[in-house]
């Protein structure tokens, strides 16, 4: 009776690891690509990113996901109405500015990818791929968080920014068109850092309007002068506090989509990070207001002896392989600092994981690794949030991480007037 | 004044003229650190008729034609990826001079293996030649040389992307 109860125990085990040996190979286990393994990273990572990966600077936990689950972090009525603007929108020859096809204008309101399918073939291809990532992160409608920017070398952190963002979005809201909208808003948000005394209380407030050609109307205030100033809206390519990150950053690109001439120029497969692979959950606070609690990621400097580079993250980060669009974009404002970046848009849910970034001078500097979270309620509600920027400055060899934020709200009745030089002027009273 | 004192004078005005005369009659030298140095192609990007890129693993042709960009065989690029290349090396300059008399050009990555790319006009005048090294230690730029002269030059990393776009959307790749 004994011998029969080890051989169902053998059998079973042997089972188990066979089916685990199965799903190995049918690569849907967790793996960990290191310096030990890094070819098989070739055609995963951007080659400054592999580089660093072979020395032994980087490491990703790979988790294979389903495509049609992960695809599913977006509520139907997001996909039902992607499916519904099928035909519907062109791009304006000189813009590239989206275009309603049956009034030749701008459209009224947009929700949904307004591109459902690409044609790579299609010269307007790359500018189509930048529309659908503004509809993409835009369907949540709003919210905030307050967050840091750390500066770290190879020593560890030497700067730290705490700050908070409020965002309200006009188009692209699951929650339909806020019909009072006296400036034509795209969107607004207002910005201000918390910590250290030194920056406290200076802010900016950004407004960017609904047209193919208006520059963004960008104000930033410094508690000192007590002067909200306008300032250009190039200022995005600027340094934040100094550090090796970028107000273009946040998404991985900021500005509005008629700022770049796009091209695509290829497809492929990168590693995409995620704090997970599918939605976390949101708690209602008020009529209007949702709770999101989300891991904080820690970076090599937060952990005694830790694996790679001091900024490379640690813990809660994740890698999932993802088919993607490879597009160039150039800023046609001659004040802006980058020359060519080179962007790796997800092909499903248009999100933008890594950047490359050429200097004026056609020289590469910088790679931003763009990580996110989802949020999804039922089916009528979901949202995708930048959770985490690492901007590294391989000509310097610094890098600075933004966002790692383990609280976040997603507000979906703003009150418009919130967002004003009236509360960027009186921040800090 | 003495006689003695005129003649010094002049004769330290005419070695001032003598200097500003040679250094006027100097070739221009390439000074790619003021940002004032040309351009890698010095003529326009639409009179390049021909690419060719010569490397360890083989030799890549294209050629303009009334329709496009295509192979040797006629075949059509895969992309827009010629142009783009010659739109980069037609803005490109230089960001400076790494070594002006390099001892051992292999440690640039220069020598037979080394990829050197060719552009041609009409008449198969050769607008560009440009021996292509390795990409320096940060992978900001690549070392590069132009035919004929010893001098390094650091060029930026943008070329690298264009050539592998190039190579990548070649007929057949």
């Amino acid at each position: 009776m004994r011998a029969a109860w080890r051989r169902a125990a053998l059998v079973t085990a042997t089972m188990a690891f066979l089916g685990a040996a199965i799903a190995a190979a049918a690569g849907d286990e967790p793996w960990i690509l290191d310096a030990n393994n890094w070819q098989e990273g070739k055609g995963l990572l951007p080659d400054p990113v592999l580089k660093r990966l072979e020395k032994g600077e980087y490491w990703f936990k790979v988790v294979p996901v389903d495509p049609a689950k992960f695809r599913q972090n977006f509520a139907k009525k997001f996909w039902d109405a992607t499916a519904a603007n099928a035909g519907r929108y062109e791009l304006d020859e000189k813009t590239c500015g989206l275009k309603d096809k049956a009034t030749g204008k701008i459209p009224d309101f947009v929700v949904g990818l307004p591109f459902p399918t690409i044609d790579p073939k299609d010269p307007q291809a790359g500018c189509k791929v930048a529309w659908n990532f503004t509809f993409s992160g835009n369907q949540g409608g709003g919210g905030g968080a307050t967050f840091t920017l750390n500066g770290v070398d190879g020593t560890g952190e030497f700067r730290k920014i705490k700050a908070f963002l409020h965002g309200m979005i006009y188009q692209g809201r699951l929650d339909g068109q806020i019909k009072d909208n006296p400036e034509n808003l795209e969107n607004q948000a207002i910005t201000a850092a918390l910590e250290p005394q030194d920056v406290e209380g200076v802010s900016a407030l950004n407004k960017r309007y609904w047209d193919w050609d208006s520059q963004d109307a960008i104000w930033a205030y410094v508690p000192s002068t007590r002067r909200a100033r306008r300032v250009n809206a190039a200022t995005r390519s600027d340094p934040v506090g100094g550090l090796d990150i970028f107000a273009d950053d946040l998404n991985c690109y900021a500005g509005k989509v008629e700022y770049y001439k796009w091209k695509l120029v290829g497809e492929g497969k990168i590693l995409a990070p995620v704090l997970q692979p599918y939605p976390f959950p949101m708690r209602q606070v008020n009529p209007s207001r949702f709770m999101v609690d989300t891991p904080y990621v820690k970076a090599g400097y937060e952990v005694p002896k830790s694996k790679g580079a001091q900024w490379w993250p640690q813990e809660n980060l994740v890698f999932i392989p993802r088919p993607v669009w490879i597009v160039e974009g150039e800023s046609t404002d001659p004040y802006y600092n980058f020359g060519k970046v080179i962007m790796y848009f997800d092909k499903d849910i248009y999100r933008i994981y890594w950047k490359l970034v050429h200097n004026r001078a056609g020289e590469y500097f910088y790679t931003a690794m763009c990580g996110y979270h989802f949020v999804k309620n039922d089916e009528t509600y979901s949202a995708v949030f930048p959770s985490l920027v690492l901007g590294v400055n391989d000509k310097t060899n610094r890098a600075a991480l933004g966002g790692r934020y383990q609280s976040s709200f997603i507000e979906r009745n703003w009150d418009p007037n919130y967002f004003s030089l009236r509360t960027l002027t009186h921040m800090t009273d | 004044m003495s006689a003695r004192g005129t003649a010094l004078l002049l004769a330290v005005l005419a070695g001032l003229g003598l200097y500003l005369l040679l250094e006027h009659r100097r070739p221009a030298a390439l000074a790619p650190e003021t940002g004032s140095a040309p351009p890698l192609l010095g003529a326009p990007a639409a009179t390049v008729v021909r690419i060719e890129v010569d490397d360890a693993e083989g030799r890549l042709v294209a050629l303009r034609g009334p329709s496009g960009w295509t192979d040797a065989a006629g075949h059509p690029w895969g992309s827009d990826a010629p142009a783009d290349l010659l739109d980069v090396l037609a803005t490109l300059e230089p960001v400076m001079v790494v070594d002006p008399e390099p001892e051992n050009p292999a440690d640039y990555g220069f020598g037979p293996g080394a990829l050197r790319l060719t552009l041609r006009g009409a008449g198969d005048r050769v607008l560009l030649a440009l021996e292509v090294g390795e990409r320096n230690p940060a992978w900001t730029g690549l070392y590069a040389r132009l035919a004929g002269e010893r001098r390094v030059l650091l060029v930026g990393a943008i070329l690298h992307w264009e050539l592998e776009k190039l190579k990548e959307s070649a007929p057949g790749s």
